[in-house]
């Protein structure tokens, strides 16, 4: 797994399908079900707008200084907050600590859970055919904007 | 089970009984899902001569069996009940969130009975399901509806009434939150006669498919398949809206209740390019790789600030070339429509026929309070809310053309088949598979049940005897359609590349009543390339239950033949299979629809159908062969 890769979600892209919820499910859990997704799409529908949220693999992890048990950790080959499920007491306090709402508890299995990357191959890219949800590293990602950045600024020129 | 949720919940209104049972899998694979399972539970229970707004009309809402599933375009429900537009088999699809939902609470269908005696609205949490007043919501719009139960229970999905369905406006749709909706044929005044102004879902449960792995991998196939079809960037990128400009260059658009075909500057106005000006996004119904729906916003005038999911061929080619109205007025009333929740086909098809009428001089400033010209929006909305109100002219013209024509001496300005008015394009300008599919659909005059999956918009050509269209296409397309070849081979010739209509109509609607049971879009990219070979193969995965390609499509093709037993019960006759007598009569650019041609046409049909030619019932054999008996209940 490349420790460079990184979630990357584009909200004016995302139209709000759901198929990332969808294969997320259904590859972790052998089930189809939006509430056991690690991958959640919000929509804004008078808005217009689908906004997918995911875990962002924080610096400073709420959900990991929360955990009264020591069960969520940074694992050191991919660099991910991981979740131990065998050591999980089902307290929920990452759940409550997560500033983004990522971190989800499973009901029927009692314990909490987040994106692991699939091991790294994300199913909810493999899916997203908008291309709204990728993973790609960061200088990637930073490249590709300043590139857009770049080609805008020479039609602003061209067009004075 | 696997893949279906494997319950039935039955509401009884006036009761308040909530009973749930068990859904049979000899029945799931007999019926399949969606309009399979309504057609069944609406022939059984729903008594000849019943009132379509009485007690004994029953609401039925049944998922497609592969709703809740990541196979593309896979999110539709429908939604039956006998229709008091047509006093026939009312029936209606709706993608969006709601049946997926459903499902995930643990429920493939909900049948609703009876009659409340105060306002009331369902909410089905999981195994958690309640009838709860609804006194406070009575009276509002469908969306501030919605705005009440979303905030109440974050993440749920509510399908609900406007005032039209309150007033029992004849065409009033259910509304699938704020921007789908059940339309066409008066479910909401059904929903509305039983006092039910919403139903809340919210399911937790998830659906387990047999063949995990399987299903993952076939959903990217499927995926592929659609991208692989020669229209889908097309569709991406514009939706509906590609068809604007081939209708109106055969002047075959449905303009000024249907009398003129275009209207002055109707490319410039009403083409696809419009959504470049009014739209950056789109949006997509659960698990769709299509997203054919934009996002529109208006930024300066009078509607600054509107913003609403819009721009769909149907509605823009009703209220702004059937009843002329100017782009923005026509974004507008897909506010408004989805407001009161009526059809927005139908609302403009009542209002372009008084246009017409008012221009004939039959209604008159004195009957209205006001002038109604075709294009004039503010009469246009003010008359719309005469008929959600049911005041004055509006009263009657909310019982729907047919009614209100009758009562008017009209008949001969109101375009309908079977009561149901007919959308978007004029059949005398282009007669093809889509066209003739106007006068067989099972629900009345409507474009969405017969749909040639090889249909060329580049051309319009027929044989003389207006048996044949244009096929149109190369040798691969042909090879690559999912068809049986023996019937492939009766229905294009290739080499007069023409396409038998009769025969084809069969099969397309056969097609979309399969993917009106198993929960699948019908969105052209899909119908091309999404048959009922590789829909078998879904099917397994999903729900366990080893089923062939014949086998889905006899299944499609019993839920069509149990509709229109529904029909007959209900009193059709042959004599309603027919355009409005303008379309035999008046000439459009020259042209009109030769009724002997045409009728020789549904003979074949009727022929291909198994059905009598003389009644349109479907013959003895026909129903033996398809396994349909009327004793017992099916359950």
């Amino acid at each position: 797994m490349n420790k460079e890769n990184f979630i990357v979600v584009d909200y004016m892209k995302c139209v709000g399908c759901g198929t990332c919820e969808m294969v997320c499910s259904l590859s972790h859990e052998d089930i189809c079900s939006p509430t056991l997704s690690r991958m959640r799409v919000v929509r804004q529908e008078r808005e217009g707008y689908n906004v997918p949220i995911t875990c962002s693999e924080c610096e400073k992890p709420a959900c990991l200084n929360v955990c009264p048990v020591g069960a969520i950790s940074r694992d050191k080959d991919s660099g991910m907050v991981v979740v131990d499920a065998y050591h999980c007491i089902g307290c929920r306090q990452c759940v409550r600590a997560c500033p983004f709402g990522h971190m989800s508890y499973n009901f029927e299995k009692k314990t909490a859970f987040k994106c692991d990357l699939c091991g790294g191959d994300p199913q909810c890219v493999r899916f997203c055919w908008m291309k709204a949800i990728e993973y790609k590293p960061m200088d990637q990602m930073s490249g590709e904007k300043r590139l857009e950045a770049a080609i805008k600024k020479i039609e602003a020129i061209n067009r004075d | 089970m696997n893949g279906y949720a494997g319950n039935i919940l039955d509401i009884n209104l006036t009761t308040n009984e909530i009973k749930i049972k068990r859904l049979d899998p000899q029945f799931a694979k007999k019926y399949i899902g969606g309009i399979g399972f309504n057609a069944r539970f609406l022939y059984d229970e729903v008594p000849a001569g019943a009132d379509p707004l009485g007690e004994e009309n029953i609401l039925v809402f049944s998922t497609g069996a592969l709703v809740g599933s990541p196979f593309p375009t896979t999110s539709r429900t429908e939604a039956s009940a006998k229709s008091p537009l047509t006093n026939g088999f009312g029936t209606s699809n709706s993608g969006a969130f709601w049946g997926m939902q459903l499902k995930n609470a643990g429920y493939d269908s909900i049948i609703i009975r009876g009659k409340s005696d105060k306002p009331v609205y369902i909410k089905i949490i999981n195994d958690n399901i309640e009838i709860l007043d609804a006194a406070s919501l009575w009276g509002h719009d469908s969306w501030e509806t919605v705005e009440v139960l979303k905030k109440k229970y974050y993440g749920c999905e509510v399908a609900q009434i406007g005032q039209g369905g309150e007033n029992l406006v004849k065409f009033a749709n259910i509304e699938n939150g704020y921007f789908g909706g059940w339309g066409r044929t008066g479910l909401g005044a059904v929903m509305g006669s039983k006092l039910l102004k919403a139903i809340v879902v919210k399911g937790t449960k998830g659906i387990r498919p047999k063949d995990p792995k399987g299903l993952l991998e076939i959903s990217k196939e499927g995926q592929d398949l659609i991208a692989s079809a020669g229209s889908y960037q097309a569709f991406c990128e514009y939706g509906s809206m590609n068809a604007v400009i081939p209708y109106g260059n055969f002047k075959a658009l449905a303009a000024h209740n249907f009398t003129k075909g275009v209207v002055p500057d109707w490319k410039e106005n009403y083409g696809k390019q419009v959504c470049d000006e009014y739209s950056n996004r789109h949006i997509a119904c659960q698990s769709c790789n299509i997203a054919c729906a934009h996002w529109v916003e208006i930024k300066e005038g009078k509607y600054k600030g509107l913003k609403v999911k819009d721009m769909e061929v149907t509605p823009t080619i009703a209220w702004g070339i059937n009843a002329g109205l100017p782009l923005e007025d026509t974004i507008k009333s897909g506010e408004l429509c989805r407001r009161y929740g009526v059809d927005m086909v139908s609302s403009a098809g009542a209002i372009a026929f008084a246009m017409q009428i008012f221009e004939e001089g039959i209604l008159t400033t004195e009957d209205l309070g006001y002038e109604l010209k075709f294009g004039d929006a503010e009469a246009a909305f003010k008359l719309l809310e005469d008929i959600i109100y049911r005041r004055g002219i509006g009263d009657l013209l909310a019982d729907g053309v047919k009614i209100a024509s009758e009562k008017l001496s009209a008949e001969e300005y109101a375009v309908h088949v079977k009561g149901l008015d007919l959308p978007q394009m004029d059949v005398r300008r282009r007669w093809s598979v889509w066209a003739f599919g106007m006068l067989t659909n099972i629900r009345g005059g409507d474009h969405l049940r017969c749909r040639n999956p090889v249909e060329n918009l580049r051309f319009n050509e027929n044989t003389p005897d207006l048996a044949k269209e244009k096929f149109g296409f190369k040798k691969p397309m042909y090879d690559k359609l999912d068809m049986p070849e023996d019937l492939k081979a009766e229905a294009i010739d290739l080499e007069s590349d023409m396409t038998d209509i009769a025969k084809m109509s069969k099969w397309s609607e056969d097609l979309i009543n399969l993917s009106n049971s198993i929960g699948l879009c019908i969105r052209p990219p899909v119908m091309e390339k999404v048959g009922p070979t590789i829909l078998s193969r879904v099917y397994q995965l999903y729900t366990g239950i080893n089923i062939t390609p014949e086998e889905l499509m006899k299944a499609a093709e019993r839920g069509w033949n149990l509709a229109k037993m529904f029909n007959i019960k209900h009193g059709e006759k042959f004599e309603d299979i027919k355009f409005p007598e303008r379309f035999y009569k008046e000439e459009l650019f020259g042209s009109v629809l030769d009724k002997e041609k045409s009728n020789n046409v549904l003979k074949d049909y009727l022929i291909a159908r198994g059905w009598d030619t003389e009644t349109s019932r479907p013959t003895e054999e026909k129903l033996a062969e398809l396994g349909i008996s009327f004793e017992g209940k099916g359950m």
